[in-house]
């Protein structure tokens, strides 16, 4: 199967390309107007993902001919350790990579197993590496917001924590109310994002399967799946991102981890 | 029902607390009777509510120990202190929900069943009529939610009580019962520790006295002999609510 394609190919890539830049150039605009400081991650973003995109392409061929199990649990897993250590360089605070790696791993890996014993996805690669690109990106996503909120909630709501821990409660209970504000700030985009299906979005994975000659009522089935999972997974990967990253917010004496709080731009 | 030993009911030991390279608090030493109530004046930044923190262990001394009841705090399980020393503070801070679900809060962690009578008791004590019961802290005052916030400290009987200005949002009515409160909880044997900035309620309030100044105990005196010792302009002097306020 031949990869690269011809020199015109190149050529019309190349041009669409250095014309979308524009966007670029008024995302960063927009965001220097506005003075929210992410001009650099935008650039650095898109730089990034533009050459690992390129080089997913090249590889996609091969990837999505994998059956074998312990290669594409490999793929899955270097995604997953990839998506850590993203989220990792926005929130430099201790032991984030390790927990993120444990809740998006966990957290992706428990659906699509499930997805693939009920043979709800087949155990194939053109199926398990863009649906589970697919579920663990969102998951990270998700995780994130989880963790940004989880920090900048904690922040806001010092005296209330303070209050529940000087009655003698435990440190889980007393940030009860902001993780469950943090996991609704995490679900509700993708939730409403499923509300205006087939309306607002006709979805990638969904047009993407119907552009490559599967049925549209099947694709419309896998858009479903894909959404549920994507749910779920993004639910338990955030529990447990919750559940170990409360042990750094704290110290031993049940205390509020001041400095890392202080650490938090929030 | 836990007994305050007299030798060492709260003592501080050479307690220094710094955050960020700041010093907050340094070498406080001094023993907190156990009887009646102590008053912590000072201007504001002074090292007060930073002072109440470390007896509740919501923070802990960078140097230097605390002891309760002869004990280190930190070989008494934590949850465990924090019952016993309960912590008002300066803001409410009230849970969502009802006045019921605040008062309970405390017995609800440590399991106690309180019947509506207690609840009722606890009401009366903070000047809140059997009404307030079920009314959502969202529709009370200031005022109301500060005495809310008081009562569910007190829900959780705690032996020593630590108050940060707790009438600092309070009309005149309300901190007269408040302060009448007070008194009647210092006669059942409950330790009162609370910081004011009111010359006035220090007067009536308390019987002994620590001045603390830019984190440092600068005087530890009783009441009766600040009040006897020093003339008005003198006394004034210590409630000023500037770092400069008090004198070494």
């Amino acid at each position: 199967m031949t990869i690269l394609p011809d020199i015109e190919i190149i050529t019309e890539i190349i041009q669409r390309l250095s014309i979308s830049i524009i966007f670029l150039i008024l995302l960063i605009a927009l965001a220097r107007w506005q003075k929210i400081e992410l001009e650099k991650m935008f650039i650095w973003s898109f730089t990034r993902g533009l050459v690992q995109i390129v080089i997913m392409a090249l590889i996609l061929v091969f990837i999505f001919t994998l059956t074998d199990i312990f290669l594409l649990v490999v793929v899955l897993l270097f995604m997953c350790f990839f998506a850590a250590y993203t989220i990792k360089q926005r929130f430099p605070y201790p032991r984030v990579f390790t927990i993120e790696s444990i809740a998006i791993t966990l957290g992706s890996f428990s659906i699509i197993s499930i997805a693939v014993i009920l043979e709800i996805i087949p155990l194939k690669g053109e199926y398990i590496i863009p649906m589970g690109g697919m579920v663990i990106a969102n998951v990270m996503v998700m995780t994130g917001i989880v963790l940004e909120r989880l920090i900048s909630d904690v922040k806001k709501s010092q005296g209330y924590i303070e209050a529940a821990l000087a009655l003698g409660d435990s440190p889980w209970n007393s940030v009860k109310n902001v993780t469950k504000e943090s996991y609704r700030a995490a679900l509700i985009p993708t939730t409403n994002r499923v509300a205006v299906l087939g309306i607002v979005t006709i979805p990638g994975l969904m047009s993407g399967m119907i552009i490559g000659g599967t049925n549209p009522l099947l694709a419309a089935a896998y858009q479903i799946i894909i959404f549920l999972m994507i749910l779920t997974s993004g639910f338990i990967g955030s529990i447990i991102l919750v559940f170990f990253f409360i042990k750094e917010l704290f110290t031993a004496e049940d205390q509020l981890n001041l400095l890392l709080l202080q650490k938090s731009r929030s | 029902m836990l007994e305050l030993d007299k030798e060492c009911p709260i003592c501080l030991e050479n307690v220094h607390y710094s955050f960020n390279i700041k010093n907050i608090l340094s070498e406080v030493s001094v023993k907190i009777e156990a009887e009646g109530i102590t008053g912590i004046v000072g201007p504001s930044g002074s090292g007060k509510t930073t002072l109440l923190k470390l007896i509740n262990r919501l923070i802990s001394p960078t140097i230097g120990r605390i002891l309760f009841n002869g004990e280190d705090i930190t070989t008494i399980p934590v949850k465990e202190l924090r019952k016993n020393i309960g912590l008002v503070q300066q803001r409410p801070f009230l849970f969502p929900g009802t006045v019921k679900d605040n008062l309970l809060y405390g017995p609800n962690i440590w399991r106690i069943n309180f019947s509506l009578e207690e609840l009722y008791s606890i009401l009366s004590r903070v000047a809140l009529s059997p009404d307030f019961l079920d009314l959502n802290v969202e529709n009370l005052s200031g005022g109301e939610q500060q005495r809310v916030s008081f009562g569910r400290t007190l829900a959780n009987n705690p032996k020593i009580l630590l108050l940060d200005e707790p009438t600092s949002s309070l009309d005149i009515i309300s901190e007269e019962i408040f302060e009448t409160t007070l008194r009647e909880l210092a006669r059942e044997q409950i330790k009162i520790i609370v910081v004011t900035h009111s010359l006035e309620q220090t007067k009536r309030l308390t019987d002994q006295l620590l001045f603390l100044k830019d984190g440092r105990l600068i005087e530890k005196t009783d009441s009766k002999t600040f009040f006897e010792t020093y003339d008005e302009n003198k006394i004034r002097k210590f409630f000023k609510p500037t770092s400069n306020g008090g004198e070494n």
